[in-house]
Formats: C-alpha cells, sequence, structure tokens
C-alpha cells in the first residue's frame, strides 16, 4: 500500500499555554525525582539538626540549663545553630542532585525536542528545588517542636513543659531563612546548568560556604549567598534583647533575592538563545 | 495529494565556533518516505537533525516542517515529531515504564500511550525494570518507544540501530516500513551505513563535509550505481590490447593479463569481443562487474571530499 499525504498533513497544531506546558512539566519533573538523592537527601536534612540537638538535650540537658531559664528558646536556638550552619552546604548538595539528574541522563536534548518552550522546564525545575527546599525546612521546624515536646515528656527535668514552645518566632524565622537561601538556589542553579558534571558547582558551593562561613564579621558578608541563612539567624534574637528587633527582611535577605532574580534571569536568557546540545 | 517536502532546509549552514560544519544545505524530504541520510562520521548528520529539531540555531539559511518554519513554530511544529538523538536521553533510576511515563506527561498525552509503544517496541515484558539494568539493545528500544509515543507523522531517528543485536535491526526495519507503508509516516533515519538504509529507505540523501553529495530516490541511486558498471576482460597481454583499438584507449590495466573497460552497453560488450578475436588476441574471459551500493556511496563522499 502507498502512503497517502494530505493537504491536512501540513495544518500547524495548536500550542497549549504556558501554565499548561508547565504543569506538565512539574508532572514529569515530579515523576523524575522517585528513588533520588535529592529526596532522600531532602528528607535526612531536615532530621538530622533535630536529631543532633533532640540527643544533645536528652544526655546532657541537665548541663545546659540552668534553673528558671527557658529550656524551648535554647532549645530551639541551638538546633537552628546547627541548621543555619548546614543549611546552605544542603542548598547546594540538592540543586546539584535535581539538575543531576537532567544531566546524567543527558536529558536536556530530549526535553528541548519536546513540544514544551524553554521557560517552562527551565521554570519547572526551579520550581522543584524551591519546593524540595522549603520542603526541608518546613520538616525541620516541625520536627524541632514535635521532639521539644518529647524531651518535655521524657525528660520532665528540663522543665520544657514549664514554658511555650516559641511557635510565632520559629515561623517568621522560618520565612526569612527560607528567604535567604535563595541567593544560593539561583547561584547553583545555573552553575548546575551549565557545568554539566557535579564536582564543580558542589565545589564552587562549598567554596561559598566556607567563605560565607569565614567572612561573617565582614561588613559586606550580606552580598555572599552563602552566608544568608546565618546571618538571618544572627538578626534573630530568641529571647527579648534590649533595642534588638526582628526584621520582617533584613537587607541581606534582600540582596539574596536579588541574587536569585539575578542568576535565574540571566540564566534563561542564556538558554533561550545559546544552542543546547 | 500534496507533493511538498515534509521537511525541507534551504541553504542551511551551521558553525561551531570557527569550524563550519553544514554549508548550504538543501535537505529534501518527501512526505510519507523512509529517506535515510547517510554520510560518514564527522559528515555533519547529527548536527543537520539537530537543526531540525530546533536544538542548535542556524548560522543561515531556513527550516521548514510540514510546511511551516522552525523558527516560528517550534513548539507546535515538534508536536508532530518524535524523535531519537544519538543515544537515548533515559533516566537509570526510573524503570521502563516511568521513563515513557515522564514523556508522556510532558507532551500531555493519554495514559493508555505508555502501555501502547512499550508493547510496540517489545518492552512490556521488562518495562518496570530499572533502566540501569537494561542492555544496550534494550535502551535503544525504550528511546525508539519515546520517539513513537506521540504517534508522530515525522520520526527522526539518529543511527536507530546503534547497540540492536541482528534480530533487533530486522525487528526495527519491520516496523519502519509498517509506520511507512500502513499509517503514512513520514521517517527520516541517519546511518554511516549504506547496507543498513538501502534495504528501508525509498529515498537517500549523501552528506559529506557538511555538502549534500546526492539527494535523490534510492532508485536514482541505484541507477547512478549502473553507471559506474565495468566489463573485466582476461587475456594475454593488457597493454598490447588497449594499444589495438580505439575504444580501449580508455581502459584500465588492472594485471598483465587484465583489463578493465567501462561497461556502455551488451551490444558494445559483443563488439569488443569480436574486435580483439578479429586482431589475433585471445579472450579468456569477459564479465561485467556492478560496483555495489556501498562502493557507490563511497565514491561519492570521496568526490565530494575531493
Amino acid at each position: 500500500m502507498n502512503p497517502t499525504v494530505s493537504t491536512a498533513n501540513l495544518t500547524l497544531p495548536a500550542v497549549p499555554g504556558p501554565f499548561v506546558q508547565l504543569g506538565r512539566s512539574l508532572a514529569a519533573d515530579a515523576l523524575k525525582l522517585r528513588r533520588t538523592a535529592a529526596l532522600w537527601l531532602t528528607l535526612a536534612s531536615g532530621v538530622l539538626p533535630v536529631l543532633l540537638n533532640f540527643c544533645i538535650f536528652y544526655f546532657k540537658g541537665h548541663l545546659l540549663l540552668k534553673p528558671g531559664v527557658d529550656g524551648w528558646a535554647k532549645y530551639a536556638s541551638m538546633s537552628w545553630q546547627t541548621a543555619a550552619v548546614l543549611l546552605p552546604l544542603f542548598v547546594v548538595l540538592l540543586t546539584s542532585l535535581v539538575v543531576g539528574v537532567e544531566n546524567k541522563a543527558e536529558g536536556w536534548k530530549h526535553l528541548f525536542a519536546l513540544p514544551v518552550g524553554r521557560l517552562p522546564v527551565w521554570l519547572s525545575k526551579l520550581l522543584i528545588i524551591l519546593g524540595l527546599n522549603a520542603l526541608a525546612q518546613v520538616l525541620f521546624v516541625g520536627l524541632l517542636l514535635a521532639a521539644g515536646h518529647l524531651l518535655a515528656t521524657l525528660r520532665p527535668e528540663l522543665h520544657l513543659q514549664q514554658f511555650a514552645p516559641p511557635v510565632h518566632l520559629l515561623g517568621r524565622l522560618l520565612g526569612r531563612t527560607y528567604l535567604a537561601t535563595l541567593g544560593i538556589v539561583g547561584v547553583q542553579y545555573v552553575l548546575g546548568k551549565w557545568q554539566s558534571g557535579f564536582v564543580l558547582p558542589v565545589a564552587a558551593g562549598m567554596a561559598g560556604w566556607v567563605a560565607g562561613l569565614t567572612l561573617l564579621r565582614w561588613e559586606h558578608v550580606g552580598w555572599i549567598p552563602y552566608a544568608g541563612p546565618m546571618l538571618t539567624l544572627l538578626t534573630t534574637p530568641f529571647k527579648p534583647v534590649p533595642g534588638m528587633a526582628m526584621p520582617t527582611v533584613a537587607p541581606h535577605e534582600w540582596y539574596q533575592l536579588l541574587w536569585f532574580g539575578t542568576a535565574t534571569v540571566l540564566g534563561y536568557a542564556v538558554l533561550r538563545w545559546r544552542n543546547l546540545a | 495529494m500534496n507533493t511538498a517536502p515534509l521537511v525541507e532546509t534551504t541553504d542551511l549552514s551551521f558553525q561551531f565556533g570557527e569550524r563550519p560544519v553544514l554549508h548550504g544545505l538543501g535537505l529534501a524530504v518527501p512526505a510519507g518516505s523512509i529517506y535515510g541520510f547517510l554520510g560518514p562520521n564527522g559528515a555533519g548528520k547529527s548536527t543537520t537533525l539537530r537543526l531540525l529539531l530546533g536544538l542548535l540555531r542556524p548560522g543561515g539559511g531556513t527550516v521548514r516542517l510540514f510546511g511551516h518554519e522552525l523558527a516560528r513554530h517550534r513548539v507546535a511544529l515538534l508536536s508532530r515529531v518524535g524523535a531519537l538523538i544519538e543515544n537515548p536521553s533515559l533516566y537509570d533510576h526510573l524503570t521502563g515504564h516511568e521513563n515513557v511515563e515522564a514523556t508522556r506527561r510532558l507532551r500531555g498525552l493519554a495514559p493508555a500511550r505508555t502501555a501502547a509503544v512499550l508493547a510496540q517496541v517489545g518492552l512490556s515484558a521488562a518495562a518496570h525494570r530499572p533502566v540501569k539494568g537494561y542492555s544496550l539493545g534494550m535502551k535503544q528500544r525504550l528511546g525508539l518507544a519515546l520517539a513513537l509515543l506521540p504517534d508522530p507523522d515525522l520520526l527522526i531517528l539518529d543511527e536507530p540501530t546503534n547497540g540492536l543485536d541482528p534480530a533487533g535491526i530486522s525487528d526495527l526495519r519491520a516496523l519502519l516500513r509498517q509506520l511507512r507503508e500502513e499509517h503514512g509516516k513520514t521517517i527520516l533515519l541517519s546511518s554511516h551505513l549504506i547496507g543498513e538504509v538501502e534495504k528501508v529507505a525509498t529515498h537517500v540523501g549523501v552528506i559529506q563535509q557538511g555538502r549534500l553529495a546526492f539527494q535523490g530516490s534510492l532508485a536514482e541511486l541505484q541507477a547512478r550505481q549502473q553507471t559506474r558498471a565495468e566489463l573485466v576482460l582476461e587475456t594475454a597481454c593488457a597493454a598490447t590490447c588497449r594499444g589495438l583499438l580505439a575504444e580501449l584507449r580508455t581502459a584500465t590495466v588492472a594485471a598483465p593479463g587484465t583489463l578493465r573497460v567501462p561497461f556502455q552497453s551488451r551490444e558494445h560488450t559483443a563488439a569488443l569481443a569480436q574486435a580483439l578475436v578479429a586482431a589475433g588476441q585471445p579472450v579468456f574471459s569477459l564479465h561485467c562487474e556492478q560496483p555495489t551500493l556501498e562502493d557507490t556511496f563511497l565514491h561519492l563522499t570521496e568526490t565530494a571530499s575531493n
């Protein structure tokens, strides 16, 4: 049988809207997360700081807490300190692992040969990273509160039950800390996309992390994205301190937003105009 | 019936940095054809296919698919195209089913398509195993399943038989023929092996150093092959024979007793044998040798590179 080719073959198909394309990209990217190190890292990162500090307070809490002192404030601030140190490293690894799923499979050429715009593909991965980052941080705060209540039950001599957990403060700190990680997400996302290997973006991220921690006293440290979570913690008093109020958004958090916006827009502009494979 | 090419490039050029890769390529893939895109490694086949999918931006010229300019309607046009470019892009940590499912979701297709294409490429039984345990041939078939997923009008396959065993290659050929003959699909497949393409293609394009050395139907390529046929004459002294007859001046002395003469016709062959015998030269044997299609392909690519 000879194939026949009708003029209908030349009709241009309709293009789905950008939000439909984004929804489809997100559905595909969510599926690709199954059994990935990125997903395990997200869950483990929420648990680790809480578990460490739970053990410290369970076994040595009586040495850390003076009688009559708000144990919740001490417990929450110590847990958050661990988290603030580890958080930039977590974001670096998370971003590289999520982008690495595509890099390892040489999946970009496949994605961009599909009927979907480059912007939905770019945004979808970014939203997945932002979602996992949020999940890890919310999980951390939830577990921190749950572990605090467990401590109060198991170790009543620590007198945690006599104080209210600082839920409001933790909620605000969570929001600001999330904001303070956005610059790292933006920079690492762009690095991960344009460096197909895993090592270089992670090495650059670790260098930034060390620089952020080392230069904490520098007056311009706010411009280093990797210092963001620690700076947010340092500008948050767990106990009332005369003359110190928690800002709604601190200057270094605005810089993070600037890093995030600039990196992701530039990254997309390069993706839009350069050859892909 | 519309006879406009389904894939058409006009004066297409591309360069990687300072290195030119394609020079004014004018590809024309007829609708409903299986177009074998042939060329040695590094000739520009994969680059051309990537340009056809919008993965690369042309340095000059245009790409038209289904009569529309790709640069203006990339997303719309790609919804009718399935492609497999070099090694298939697969997620090792996912199963075969999940790999297809990810692309199905991205294309917004009906859920039933996933199982359908896995069955089409013979991977239903292995569908729920992780891809990291697949053989090279299974990965290639899974890549083909991804390309077939949207039931595309145009299938672009870059070296699709890579990693397939002989049975897999035969199955692929049968599938491609079926897609064209029963469903009217247009298939553009690249290869560096003419033997692989001639068994399935209706049309052929030969590229060498970024330029088309030949483009036409397989029958036209075969006709060109016939014009390069030669008579092989075994005699006592080839050099003496060549000096004796005017029509043998263009002959080549292949060995002391062997002459090779361009074939013209059966009548010319008979007249030549008669003239040699009349001139007192023995004719031990006289037969016609036709170059294989592979020889013709090599000749085309060598001519283009010279």
